[in-house]
């Protein structure tokens, strides 16, 4: 486990602890332990619950880019969908 | 008696070169951009300052061909694909729909990587065809980082390289329009492959960092020049190396993965700052380049300002020269040329933003900035009088267009003191701050990381239904002091 600092939004913000201990002087981050060997990108912290969030939590790198594609391909399904119910909705009116 | 001397060519006269406040563009659509596509200008106030668009067409006719005139090909009808609300996470160069919202399209210079748009609302595609031998894929890290007077972007483009530095005209494959070999000034030739330089027009500082080759190596031979000459005034590059006041060297080993990614940036005060993407992280430090006699502090650890520091926000995979010429670490600087900032993506190549914001009055003084945005980026482009704004391509559907943005204190050039971010913010009543306190901070200098936060605008994306806007990087923002209605002077 490794110490991580986030800020108030929960966004991935330094591992340095010179720097992270300074801006919790300043309000301006969160302290938090996140697993080792985990890529900042997939770091977030949700403040509502106060927990650390990993993106495909369980997986390895090459196992998180690979969860991001599919992913994303879903989002390009539901966007259309979206798209064409929009449209529709606008075409009825 | 001010207007007569304006008439008269008295010295009160504008800087032909000086623009207004930076303008924008916003590229929104839907999907395939077969019945709606918007390409808006906008002024530093998010007011559209740009040219309604002619013609009429139906469902059947793409508005892109109808209406743009056909500008957004490249060299087939659908090179740049049809779809700008696609992602971009982990693509390259070559995913041309993707790489137009890379943090890597924009830096101080008028033009970029992919496109050329004006500031009537007139874009088009470079041909992706050429790209590979195109001059920002090629030769565009050898480009010269300037320091110029308020509201001046580079007008003239030098490119310096091995003993030579050569005048070219654009992002274009035309010969060089003068060229000069430059070794016979230099009191030190241990290295001699040039890989990076920048350029003071107040102090007429030049200083050009050369090292034994344009990989890895870590000799480096430092060298400052200060002419009576402005090198951006010079009929020929010739000139301002025959006009030399002084020159000075220092020697030092500064290692890094690729010496292409070097940035050096000459304050106005003769403190100059080094710094490069490496790795994943960067680094950054500033060295006392004043005149100091013939033969005196010819070491860096004589120069140097405390020692190197590491990019000290977050990072993660992010790819830069190492991984081919065209990542190189970009430099640009605010409308007022008060602050300056290296910069290249937090994320693979093009999300996101790594940087060290340093004052240009002082280079001393730097901070980190940040952003960790993955997905849906877009370029980060001078906003304001003295900010920076961007990175951010999210769907605007049912919500408005938001960017990163953020500004600096002008007078702020103490290194001793914290520097002064200012910042937006996305929610409550921070969004729109009724009281006299900012939504930024303080970041301790050298250590300090500034996390950039999101700002919502009043404007629609472009589409009422999915849309991802593309932030488009403008020419010309115009004349200074009539283009842009949110300059209130100063």
């Amino acid at each position: 486990m490794a110490i991580y600092y986030f800020t108030n939004t929960g966004e991935p913000c330094t591992s340095f602890e010179v720097t992270g201990e300074d801006l919790m002087k300043k309000g301006m981050a969160i302290k938090a332990t996140v697993p080792d060997g985990i890529e900042s990108w997939r770091l977030s912290y949700d403040t509502a619950a106060k927990a650390v969030v990993v993106y495909a939590e369980g997986q390895d790198e090459a196992g998180a880019l690979a969860q991001r594609t599919t992913d994303a391909a879903a989002q390009v399904v539901t966007d259309k969908e979206k798209l064409t119910a929009d449209l529709a909705a606008g075409e009825a009116e | 008696m001010s207007n007569l001397s304006k008439i008269l060519g008295g010295s009160s006269t504008t800087d032909p070169r000086k623009e207004g406040l930076p303008l924008f563009g916003l590229w929104g659509q839907e999907s395939g951009g077969n019945h709606n596509v918007n390409f808006r200008i906008f002024d530093s106030g998010f007011r559209n300052v740009g040219s309604p668009w002619g013609g009429s067409t139906s469902t059947t006719s793409n508005y892109r061909y109808g209406i743009m005139g056909d500008a957004s090909h490249a060299y087939s009808m659908n090179d740049h694909g049809t779809d700008f609300n696609s992602n971009h996470t982990t693509e390259s160069y070559t995913s041309w729909t993707n790489y137009c919202k890379s943090t890597y399209q924009i830096d101080q210079y008028p033009h970029a990587f992919y496109y050329s748009a004006s500031r009537n609302g007139h874009c088009s595609w470079q041909s992706y065809h050429q790209i590979t031998s195109s001059f920002e894929y090629t030769v565009g890290w050898t480009k010269l980082n300037m320091v110029l007077p308020e509201g001046c972007r580079p007008r003239r483009m030098f490119c310096n390289r091995r003993y030579s530095m050569r005048e070219k005209s654009g992002n274009n494959s035309l010969p060089s329009m003068d060229f000069y070999q430059y070794e016979s000034h230099l009191l030190n030739t241990d290295n001699d492959y040039c890989v990076s330089t920048g350029y003071n027009e107040k102090n007429k500082m030049l200083v050009m960092v050369h090292s034994a080759n344009e990989g890895d190596n870590s000799a480096k031979t430092v060298h400052i020049f200060k002419s009576s000459k402005d090198l951006n005034l010079v009929d020929k590059i010739k000139d301002y190396f025959d006009n030399l006041e002084s020159t000075e060297y220092f020697t030092d080993s500064w290692s890094l993965d690729n010496n292409k990614n070097w940035c050096t940036v000459v304050g106005n005060n003769g403190w100059v700052g080094f710094g490069a993407k490496n790795g994943n992280t960067k680094k950054y430090c500033a060295f006392d380049c004043n005149v100091k006699g013939v033969g005196v502090d010819i070491t860096g650890a004589s120069r140097r300002y405390l020692d190197w520091q590491d990019f000290a926000g977050s990072t993660t995979t992010s790819y830069g020269a190492a991984n081919g010429n065209q990542y190189y670490t970009r430099f640009n600087t605010t409308w007022d040329g008060t602050w300056g900032m290296i910069f290249s993506p937090y994320y693979y190549y093009g999300p996101g933003i790594n940087a060290f914001a340093m004052s240009l009055e002082n280079p001393r003084k730097f901070i980190s900035i940040n952003q960790t945005k993955s997905d849906y980026p877009n370029p980060y482009t001078a906003w304001g009088r003295t900010g920076f704004h961007g990175g951010n391509a999210a769907n605007t559907d049912s919500t408005s267009w938001a960017t990163y943005g953020f500004s600096f204190d002008p007078t702020d050039s103490d290194h001793t003191v914290d520097t002064t971010v200012y910042m937006g913010s996305t929610s409550g009543e921070a969004t729109m701050p009724d009281n006299n306190s900012h939504v930024g901070g303080t970041y301790t200098n050298k250590t300090g990381s500034c996390s950039i936060a999101n700002c919502y605008t009043q404007l629609t994306g472009g589409f009422h239904s999915t849309c991802y806007p593309v932030l488009i990087g403008l020419n010309w923002w115009g004349k200074y002091e009539s283009a842009d209605a949110s300059f209130g002077g100063k």
